[in-house]
């Protein structure tokens, strides 16, 4: 076994630093593996809880797809939008200096699809819905509402987290095709006034340069980011327990590894599939 | 199950938090139809023991039987289907706070039977008539008085009429009157449906009027587990200071205390 | 649980007896509600009920409330100590017309 903390501070600060080091180490590799359970265990469900007397209900997966997906609507719009007109913005200054202001379409269309749109989707599903999982998940385990899930017979797993997966996992590449096409709509806006480049034009050479690829890639990075967002805040609720202090740190935890989480997977798999 | 079998069993039990010894060597046992009252100084373990019945830890050591199926050796559908015979009240309530009191009581009804919406909600009203919430079903939790909250939570626990009912601290916080009356409730329960009660209290006066038997937890240990009559005769001096309640008065080693108060310092 | 379902005219009487509980009290449900549809009078004998739970009593109190809207007569006969408690516990035996025997309340009409 480890030194205690305690005892840490009493050894070499060389040493109580490298034990910290292991420390921590050890227990993030933990919060690994109980991710990785979790998410097992909540597809386990979703597939098999009709034939364990514990179906996933379609009502409750309904319920959570408004508050995860259509609630968000406004909010990803916005963000599109705006994201859209900056690349359209950035575009054309930086492409002028090469005076190729007319490929801009093609740097707008692309990185939207393969790349914002997911992204920004991706962040504020992290930032309202991550933050809220962890937030009811957290505040029922103090409140022992968990425990009662579990003597009532109702598997807290199935109950309150298989339902948000199903939901993260319909509506946030739904609502990363809606970032796609809001933020095109936001740079095609913006060329029209610069560039006179007519909306409809933009959107036959958007359409001409984007393959099918491209924003499937785009949707199966968010089909990740909704494991991710989904779990992150999930663990994070069920690991509280030090009170009501405990469920501010949890939901604080759940955004800000959430959206490292989101950039991070976002990295490796843009590196593994655009090479 | 045999029905001269015990409803409870417990038999060897050793649980740890961490690697910190909470039970030490628990056994006793409760009949069907039998009210068993938990009591013990704060921190003996009575909490720790009942989340232990209800298969929430797993133990170092020893076995659980309740109705007559070693719950520590269950496999999770067997304890799924167990579960429908248990009913718990939480020492806070622990209902659900995103559904109304009606919701939180109609909840196990509509996970575990396939019974007519009208059937339930019928049900789920009387169950709250018999504890006195009749009308209250469309509050919220967050509306309650913590009495009424002991009480809509053990209108949940009961709503599948349970054969096993444990619980928690039912008159800690409420006025004499209200836990009177629970405790009257807890009574009626038993003997109309015939349930096995698990209560855990350190109300005297409550558990002497409700208990059949009396369990008596120690710093984890079981200093007793008998009938109301023979604790209440017992001469054992930790019983007797927690009957008496009277501060108790330990030996103590100064060499030991010593060192509690500068460990780690010289 | 068994259902047995007489005419006793001028009333219908459904005879429950074994366990009326979580799986069987449907059935219950059914028959009881199935026999005022048809504009009967009904009777609900439960001597031989061994064992009834709240959704046993819960299927009663909808045929009684049944039965009112119809303006129907409603009782139930010989009702078992089993179920007696249970009625009891939500204070049901006191709404409930409740009829020792059939001679009770038969010769009345
Ligand atoms: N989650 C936990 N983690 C670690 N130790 C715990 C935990 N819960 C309880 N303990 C320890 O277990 C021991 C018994 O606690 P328990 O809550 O069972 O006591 P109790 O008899 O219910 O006391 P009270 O009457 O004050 O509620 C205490 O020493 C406590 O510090
Ligand atoms: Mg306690």
């Amino acid at each position: 076994m480890l030194p205690s903390r305690r005892a840490c501070r009493r050894l070499d600060p060389v040493l109580a630093f490298v034990a910290q080091v292991g420390q921590r180490s050890l227990q993030s590799l933990r919060e690994v593996g109980y991710h990785a359970a979790l998410l097992a265990e909540a597809f386990y469900w979703l597939l098999l809880g009709r034939w364990r007397r514990q179906p996933v209900r379609l009502r409750a997966v309904f319920k959570e797809a408004i508050g995860v997906g259509v609630n968000a609507i406004p909010i990803v719009a916005l963000a599109s939008f705006a994201t859209g007109m900056m690349l359209a913005i950035q575009g054309i200054y930086t492409l002028r200096t090469f005076g190729a202001e007319g490929q801009v379409v093609l740097g707008i269309s692309l990185s939207v699809t393969r790349e914002f749109a997911p992204l920004i989707t991706g962040i504020f599903v992290a930032g309202r819905s991550g933050s809220a999982i962890a937030a009811r998940i957290g505040t029922m385990q103090i409140s022992q509402e968990i425990d009662a899930l579990r003597v009532i017979g109702i598997n807290p797993v199935r109950y309150l987290v298989a339902p948000l997966l199903a939901a993260m996992l319909l509506t946030l590449p739904a609502l990363t095709v809606l970032s796609d096409l809001v933020a095109l709509f936001g740079g095609a806006l913006y060329c029209a006034g610069e560039l006179s480049l007519p909306m409809g034009v933009f959107f036959d050479r958007t359409f001409e340069v984007l393959i099918v690829q491209d924003v499937l890639h785009g949707v199966l990075k968010s089909v990740i980011f909704a494991v991710i967002v989904t779990l992150i805040g999930a663990a994070n609720g069920f690991n509280v327990s030090a009170g009501a202090e405990g469920v501010g740190r949890a939901t604080t935890r759940a955004v800000v590894l959430g959206c490292i989480g989101i950039i991070l997977a976002d990295m490796v798999f843009t590196f593994l599939t655009s090479r | 199950m045999n029905s001269a079998d015990p409803a409870i069993d417990v038999r060897n039990l050793v649980t740890h938090y961490g690697t910190r010894k909470i039970l030490d060597d628990i056994s006793f046992q409760a009949r069907q139809g039998e009210i068993m009252v938990i009591m013990g100084g704060s921190g003996s373990g009575k909490s720790t023991l009942l989340r232990h019945l209800l298969g929430l830890h797993n133990p170092t050591s020893g076995c659980i039987r309740l109705l007559g199926k070693d719950i520590t050796q269950l496999d999770a559908d067997a304890m799924y289907d167990l579960r429908k015979n248990m009913g718990v009240a939480f020492q806070g309530g622990a209902l659900f706070n995103s559904m109304t009191v009606g919701e939180n009581v109609e909840l196990p009804l509509r996970e575990h039977t396939a019974l007519d919406g009208n059937t339930i909600r019928i049900m789920s009203r009387m169950k709250l008539e018999v504890v006195n919430l009749a009308g209250f079903e469309d509050l919220m939790p967050a509306e309650l008085s913590g009495g009424m909250i002991k009480r809509a939570a053990l209108a949940r626990a009961i709503v599948m009429d349970p054969r096993l009912l444990f619980f928690d601290e039912p008159s800690a916080g409420l006025d004499p009157v209200v836990s009177a009356e629970l405790d009257e409730l807890i009574l009626t329960l038993r003997d109309a449906m015939n349930m096995t009660i698990v209560v855990v209290t350190h109300e005297l006066e409550s558990a002497f009027k409700i208990a059949d038997r009396i369990t008596v937890l120690d710093q984890g240990r079981i200093l007793m587990s008998d009938t109301v009559a023979a604790v209440r005769a017992s001469d054992n001096q930790r019983i007797r200071s927690l009957l008496d309640r009277t501060p108790r008065n330990e030996a103590m080693d100064p060499d030991e205390y010593m060192e509690r108060l500068t460990r780690e310092i010289f | 649980m068994d259902i047995r379902i007489e005419d006793q005219p001028p009333f219908k009487v459904v005879r429950l007896s074994g366990d009326v509980d979580l799986h069987s009290s449907p059935k219950a449900r059914e028959a009881i509600l199935a026999c005022l549809k048809q504009k009967s009078p009904l009777l609900v004998e439960l001597s031989a009920v061994s064992y009834m739970d709240s959704s046993g009593v819960a299927s009663l109190v909808e045929g009684y409330q049944t039965a009112k809207k119809l303006g129907l007569e409603f009782g139930l006969v010989a009702v078992a100590p089993a179920a007696m408690n249970v009625l009891k516990l939500a204070r049901l035996d006191k709404v409930f017309p409740i009829h020792a025997s059939f001679a009770a309340r038969l010769p009345a009409t």
